[in-house]
């Protein structure tokens, strides 16, 4: 194949799309839109907390003494009620009506008798609810305070020597690779990360296997395409048009990446500024949510760093362009068959099938990337791009990649020459009849 | 004279239906050739056979006195029938492409096509989007398009179709440019008049097989029938009686111009005109003594129907 000619179609593709108004205002909104819903989330978020004054009614006097000074009832473990910007508590032993306490500015009563220690319930009554957060942090504030209670009642130990003493077990996986025992788990975090790429491969494929379609079918309509194969081989140019858009699609998602990326930065500062917001999460007596903290606090760091992130990106690279290369064909083929964008809709369930059935599959691997049935259908170059990348993600032998990746070329190269066929089978085609019946006719390089 | 193009045996037929059965025939460097035939007939499929987008089952297609190659057909310019733009494409940038698709740098496309340009007077359009203009302008964007590398043959398919009479002449005047310039020329259309006004030589086709070729004027001059038209003063009774047993009359009636009338006859077999002018002369006044040798039209219609009845007749 020339490819000077290639080249040339490449670059009609690139430059028609890329400088249009709708592709510069499409890759210039997604981002824009992405952020705006981001900062929309977190002011929405922040407008809804709702100050709840918690009125606790300590019947039974176990969290709760009397304060000499004031004579209200405070606290007997101060540090278990930490301040907070939307949550305060006041105590007392015996409510009043329900109508008085909330007339008093109450938001939510607390209540429990002293069955508490025993049975570990109480009530929690309000007209408004507090909101599940809310609740959760009263449940852990009160929790603290009658273990506090309860340290105090029936052992020796002091409150500071108790939390000292107590422990939890955390159990860290290790997985046995050639004999030797290597960091492993996070099975959860390696398959979200997998499946993400695969979820971002098949919006790809699917959209730009769209815009192929409807490039084929618009160079049928408007009669470009005979002077066209005459001059370059039906192959030569629909890989010159697969390749194109394909550039395309690499402009929009590296503008997509760049913008975005500058966006979050740039919300990031502001939000850290104090220009958006405030962070609810930063209120005083709260540990800071720092993500290094937290990611090195559940180990999830540890597992992104598990991840052979040089072979996830060439992986990515690879897939993409093998996956782009086999239905991107399979689109043209679609799109060389039928006269109408309407008319290929149909068609193109039966070829976006396998891709949408190794997708559901994908998600199989946020639980488990090393399923049995995600290794078949890694191996199988219909569903191996979005497969591959999450078996990639959860540790997969390199020989396999490369094994899978090169079977998927192949077919890609065998699929881009049927595709070359049908096309040009379908210039002659004088559009009276269409369908898979004619697509299979011309594939075994019969018909008009 | 050297052959651009020379189509030998060429068969192709698609499942049971022959569509080029035999078809042979040659293109000399710098002619005009005509490929006539009714709907059907194979025509289109020659063409694609040419361009490599169709592949024939037998015979032989050289070009320039090679084998075929699509390295070769890269010398071809081709304007198909069914032919289009792409809308959302600036008209100039759109020429460079498919200038570049034929093997031409961008910067020699550029120039070469702003130079037909202005040959064309469509300097104007440059920038214009092909959405923005009209369908007898697209129509010569193309027809640059289709010659700008300057081929050594070119192959129109109903060139003049979409176009107005002036534009239609300006296409035509074109052709006959790069015809005296060295270009071959394979021309197909079913606009007969355009064919006796440019082609030197026709091919004509009927389902799938050459039943008429040679040099237009030559196919003329063959197929004349004797028949004559004479205007001239007089009777028409003198003028019958001058045609005596030299010439059938087949019409005769006044002429547009008052006082003259306008006859048409047929010699018999063995008359020459000479002859019968040197009767006619005694009898009548003879303003305008003319040859009429048959028109395309009639020769291709005349083919067909040869070629049906002999295929109809039974072989005795």
């Amino acid at each position: 194949m020339n490819a000077g000619l290639i080249g040339a179609v490449v670059l009609r593709e690139w430059r028609t799309r890329v400088f249009k108004r709708s592709f510069l205002l499409g890759t210039l909104l997604l981002p824009i839109v992405s952020i705006g819903f981001m900062v929309g989330a977190v002011m929405l978020t922040e407008s809804s907390e709702v100050h709840n004054v918690v009125l606790v009614e300590d019947a039974p006097g176990l969290i709760t003494l009397r304060d000499a000074v004031s004579g209200q009832y405070v606290p007997r473990c101060p540090s278990c009620f930490p301040e907070r910007d939307n949550l305060s508590y006041h105590f007392t032993r015996e409510a009043p009506a329900d109508s008085i306490w909330k007339r008093q500015g109450h938001t939510v009563l607390v209540e429990y008798d002293d069955a508490v220690l025993q049975n570990h319930a109480g009530y929690l009554v309000y007209d408004k609810s507090p909101g599940a957060s809310a609740k959760r942090r009263i449940e852990r504030d009160l929790s603290r305070a009658m273990e506090h209670a309860r340290v105090l009642q029936s052992t020796v130990l002091d409150w500071s020597e108790y939390q000292r003493l107590k422990m939890e077990l955390t159990l860290v996986d290790k997985t046995i690779e050639d004999g030797q025992r290597v960091n492993g788990g996070g099975d959860e975090v390696r398959g979200t990360i997998g499946f993400m790429f695969s979820a971002l491969l098949l919006l790809v494929l699917l959209v730009y296997g769209g815009v192929i379609m409807r490039s084929v079918v618009e160079e049928k309509a408007n009669h470009v395409v005979e002077v066209l194969i005459a001059a370059v081989r039906p192959e030569a140019l629909l890989l010159g048009k697969v390749l194109g858009l394909g550039a395309v699609a690499l402009t929009q998602l590296v503008a997509w990446t760049l913008l975005s990326s500058m966006g979050f930065i740039v919300f990031q500062l502001l939000y850290d500024s104090g220009a958006v917001g405030t962070a609810a999460s930063v209120a005083a007596g709260e540990v800071p949510v720092d993500l290094l903290t937290v990611m090195g606090e559940n180990d999830v760091l540890g597992h992104l760093l598990n991840i052979n992130w040089p072979l996830m990106a060439a992986g990515s690279m690879a897939f993409f362009i093998g996956g782009y290369l086999l239905y991107g064909s399979l689109f043209a083929a679609v799109g060389s068959s039928v006269q109408s964008e309407q008319e290929g809709q149909g068609l193109t369930i039966p070829v976006t099938m396998p891709l949408l059935f190794g997708y559901l599959a994908a998600t199989m691997a946020i639980e488990n990337p090393d399923l049995p049935i995600l290794e078949w259908l890694g191996w199988f170059p219909l569903t191996s791009p979005v497969i591959m990348l999450v078996r990639i993600a959860g540790g997969v032998a390199i020989w396999e990649v490369v094994l899978s990746w090169v079977l998927l070329m192949l077919t890609a190269r065998l699929v881009l020459g049927l595709a070359g066929r049908i096309y040009r089978f379908s210039v002659l085609h004088d559009g009276s009849r269409s369908g898979w019946k004619l697509l299979v006719q011309w594939v075994r390089g019969h018909g008009k | 004279m050297s052959t651009t193009l020379q189509v030998t045996q060429l068969e192709k037929a698609y499942g049971p239906q022959k569509v080029l059965d035999g078809v042979t025939f040659d293109v000399p460097k710098g002619s005009i050739v005509g490929l006539l035939g009714p709907n059907g007939a194979g025509k289109s499929t020659l063409i694609r056979s040419i361009m490599g987008i169709v592949e024939p089952d037998a015979g032989d297609i050289r070009l320039s006195g090679r084998p075929w190659s699509r390295e070769a057909v890269q010398g071809i310019g081709y304007l198909p029938e069914e032919r289009g733009l792409y809308k959302d494409m600036r008209v100039g940038d759109q020429a460079v492409y498919f200038a570049q698709l034929k093997g031409m740098k961008k910067a020699d496309a550029t120039a070469a096509l702003r130079l037909w340009f202005d040959r064309l007077e469509v300097q104007g359009w440059w920038d214009k989007k092909v959405s923005d203009i009209s369908k007898g302008m697209a129509q010569k964007i193309q027809f640059i398009c289709t010659v700008v590398h300057r081929p050594s043959l070119l192959i129109l398919d109903e060139p003049l179709s979409g176009f107005d009479p002036i534009n239609a002449r300006r296409i035509i005047k074109e052709v006959r440019t790069l015809a005296e310039e060295g270009t071959s020329v394979l021309l197909s259309t079913h606009d007969m008049p355009s064919v006796e006004r440019l082609c030197d030589q026709v091919v004509m086709l009927d389902r799938g097989r050459v039943v008429l070729s040679g040099r237009s004027e030559a196919l003329r001059e063959s197929g004349w029938d004797g028949t004559q038209e004479v205007l001239f003063k007089g009777t028409d009774m003198a003028f019958t009686i001058a045609l005596g047993a030299l010439a059938h009359l087949d019409t005769s009636g006044p002429s547009p111009v008052a006082g003259i009338r306008k006859a048409k006859i047929r010699l018999r077999e063995g008359v020459t005109a000479s002859a019968l002018l040197s009767a006619l002369m005694q009898s009548v006044d003879i303003v305008e003594f003319i040859k009429v040798r048959p028109t395309m039209e009639s020769l291709f219609i005349g083919a067909v129907e040869r070629a049906n009845t002999t295929e109809s007749t039974p072989a005795s």
